[in-house]
């Protein structure tokens, strides 16, 4: 890998076959730093990649949950949807607070990252979970931005989960739930209030894995070793900067698979949701749609 | 102060001076019983055209028995505070319920997605942090909060925020609306007769919630006795004189959990979303809600006492909800 991208050289034997979505959250858990503190959205991808790191990659990484919880040692796996304020989610955590905690602790600057989910992205990292389409009109409606406004207002470095899907990399967000570099110029955030030297770091999909140019636009770096990069522009309505060299990440290893599969999420509620398979033979990866 | 920017959105009156005024006047200073059932604290306590907060949500160690209570008495024209809520959302608005919004996050689903579209409930965009800040103002007395975050969204346009130049460093900052609920609903595993409160586990602005209405209803687990309380007062999430009514309701959350007493019941939990997504609503209500003189009836012939001990042996977390 020619390019820093914080991905750390996948831990074990590459494994024979695998979904997409795992692959998402292996590359995630293989960016997670040691030592730091991450403000997680509550379940999903997030969530399954920051136990992942903590178990094989980073096990100084600590987490916080919008409900307040601190540092959990969570009891796995959950309840459908039991991933907030529950006991299992809040399982032997150092401190249990509120949803104002959270928010206090992010804004004094404790919260190194942020990790969430989106519906959208656009070139700037701004994100969409309220509605899709011209909202007010002929919308569909989501479920807003949730605790995610404040973890990418307030966190130092955002990292943000999608798929590689067209309609979900777009020029201009829908609707700016939550802040990226809002219009790109230079001091937008600190414009609208939000503080210094925060915002969009990362994005990751199935397919590829994305920074943001010094001029604070969307790039594509990397992509998974079963897509091309003609293949994932194909799949951005709005074409990414693309990096001057594109690395091939390292696909899921069979010892990540087997902590998320039989420990995190045995009922494979959130790692095998709307995801194709990926078989491995040597280094041919074939997608089996 | 020079307002730089500032959303369009109706929002609830800011009234610091006429929250005090009430709070003079309606609560209770003396240590007084409170304890009625849960048809009593809603049909005394929650009206139509109320602002309705309630804590935690439908799955969450939330107040469902009384979500269900005022969903079974047909309440109408509330204005409901949606941060980190979920299928109640789906579910009020489909009982008819709502006619406002203020959204921090709420699941979606075809039972509001209609009734947004046909005009019957509006939708003001906030973050669950933005609401459960405005909360902490209402609680404190403040007639709005600053907040580091919400500026440059386009919910902020659709909110009632506005952006400012901060006249202590000169740099921009947004401020919110203070939010003093007409009525906040909480379950909380225990509480003696005068309301004192115990909420275990993590939650999301109980303490600011109840602080900061005008009238507060509490169900609880277990109704303890207020030695208990004066044993070990760091455990008092919510002092007496914030407290309305308190309503004895075993399996308060259901089908939620609630930690230290009963995992989630998750069939039911499944039903619930199915509901909203359908816009069955009208079904769920025939089933759970509108056969039965509350829920206690509704536990016995519906739910049965041998998946309530299943859902009570689920639960093997002690650690922090039980002394």
């Amino acid at each position: 890998m020619t390019l820093d991208l914080g991905i750390r050289p996948a831990a074990g034997t590459p494994a024979a076959s695998f979904n997409e979505r795992e692959m998402q959250i292996c590359v995630v858990a293989r960016m997670v730093e040691d030592a730091k503190t991450y403000w997680v959205a509550g379940g999903g991808g997030p969530m399954y990649a920051v136990l992942l790191a903590i178990r094989l990659y980073a096990p100084g990484a600590q987490y916080i949950t919008e409900d307040g919880v601190i540092a959990p040692e969570p009891m796995l796996p959950f309840e459908p949807v039991m991933t907030m304020v529950s006991s299992r989610a809040g399982y032997r955590a150092l401190a249990w607070g509120t949803m104002n905690t959270a928010g206090n602790h992010a804004q004094v600057g404790l919260m190194d990252y942020g990790l969430l989910n989106t519906l959208q992205v656009d070139q700037h990292g701004n994100i969409n979970s309220t509605a899709i389409g011209a909202y007010g009109e002929r919308s569909r409606r989501f479920g807003g931005p949730g605790g995610a406004d404040s973890i990418a207002a307030m966190c130092w470095r955002t990292v943000l989960m999608t798929d590689q899907e067209k309609r979900k990399f777009v020029e201009r967000v829908d609707f700016i739930s939550s802040p990226g570099f809002l219009d790109g110029s230079e001091g937008a955030r600190e414009r609208a209030g939000l503080p210094p030297s925060t915002g969009p770091y990362r994005v990751v999909t199935p397919w590829a894995a994305y920074d943001y140019t010094p001029d604070r636009k969307l790039r594509l770096v990397a992509v998974s070793p079963w897509v091309t990069v003609e293949q994932v522009l194909a799949e951005c309505e709005f074409p990414p900067v693309v990096a001057g060299t594109v690395a091939t990440m390292e696909g899921p290893t069979e010892e990540e698979l087997h902590i998320l599969r039989t420990e995190l999420d045995p009922r494979g509620q959130n790692t095998a949701e709307r995801s194709a398979w990926i078989v491995r033979e040597g280094d041919e990866y074939t997608r089996a749609g | 102060m020079h307002v730089l920017a500032e959303g369009h959105a109706d929002y609830l009156k800011v009234d610091p001076d006429g929250f005090r005024a009430w709070v003079r006047d309606h609560k209770e200073r003396a240590l007084v019983p409170k304890v009625m059932s849960a048809h009593d604290a809603v049909a005394r306590f929650v009206a139509d055209g109320d602002y309705f907060v309630f804590d935690c949500n439908y799955f969450q160690r939330g107040p469902s028995t009384l979500i269900r209570e005022v969903m079974r008495q047909g309440k109408r024209d509330l204005w409901l505070c949606g941060k980190f809520s979920y299928v109640d959302v789906g579910l009020m608005v489909g009982a008819g319920c709502v006619s406002k919004i203020d959204c921090g996050f709420f699941w979606p689903g075809a039972a509001v997605d209609v009734a947004i579209a046909d005009g019957r409930v509006k939708v003001y965009e906030y973050s669950n942090v933005v609401m459960t800040l405005r909360l902490q103002a209402g609680a404190m007395g403040l007639p709005f909060l600053p907040v580091r975050s919400f500026g440059g969204t386009d919910g902020f346009e659709y909110s009632g925020a506005k952006l400012v130049e901060d006249p202590f460093t000169g740099q921009p900052i947004t401020l919110v609306p203070a939010l003093n609920p007409d009525v906040a609903i909480i379950h909380a595993q225990q509480a003696d007769q005068y309301g004192n409160v115990r909420v275990f586990g993590t939650g999301i602005a109980h303490m600011e919630s109840a602080l900061a209405s005008k009238k507060v209803i509490i169900s609880a687990e277990e109704i303890i006795d207020t030695d208990e309380i004066r044993r070990d007062p760091g455990r008092t999430s919510i002092p007496y004189y914030a407290v309305d009514a308190v309503v004895h309701a075993p399996f308060g959350a259901w089908p939620g959990n609630c930690g230290g007493y009963y995992g989630s019941d998750t069939p039911a939990v499944i039903e619930t979303f199915a509901a909203i997504a359908r816009n069955a609503v009208g079904d769920y209500l025939a089933k759970y809600v509108t056969p039965f003189a509350d829920d206690a009836e509704m536990f016995d012939k519906l739910i049965g006492a041998e998946r309530l001990d299943k859902l009570r042996a689920a639960e093997t977390i002690s650690e922090g909800y039980r002394a």
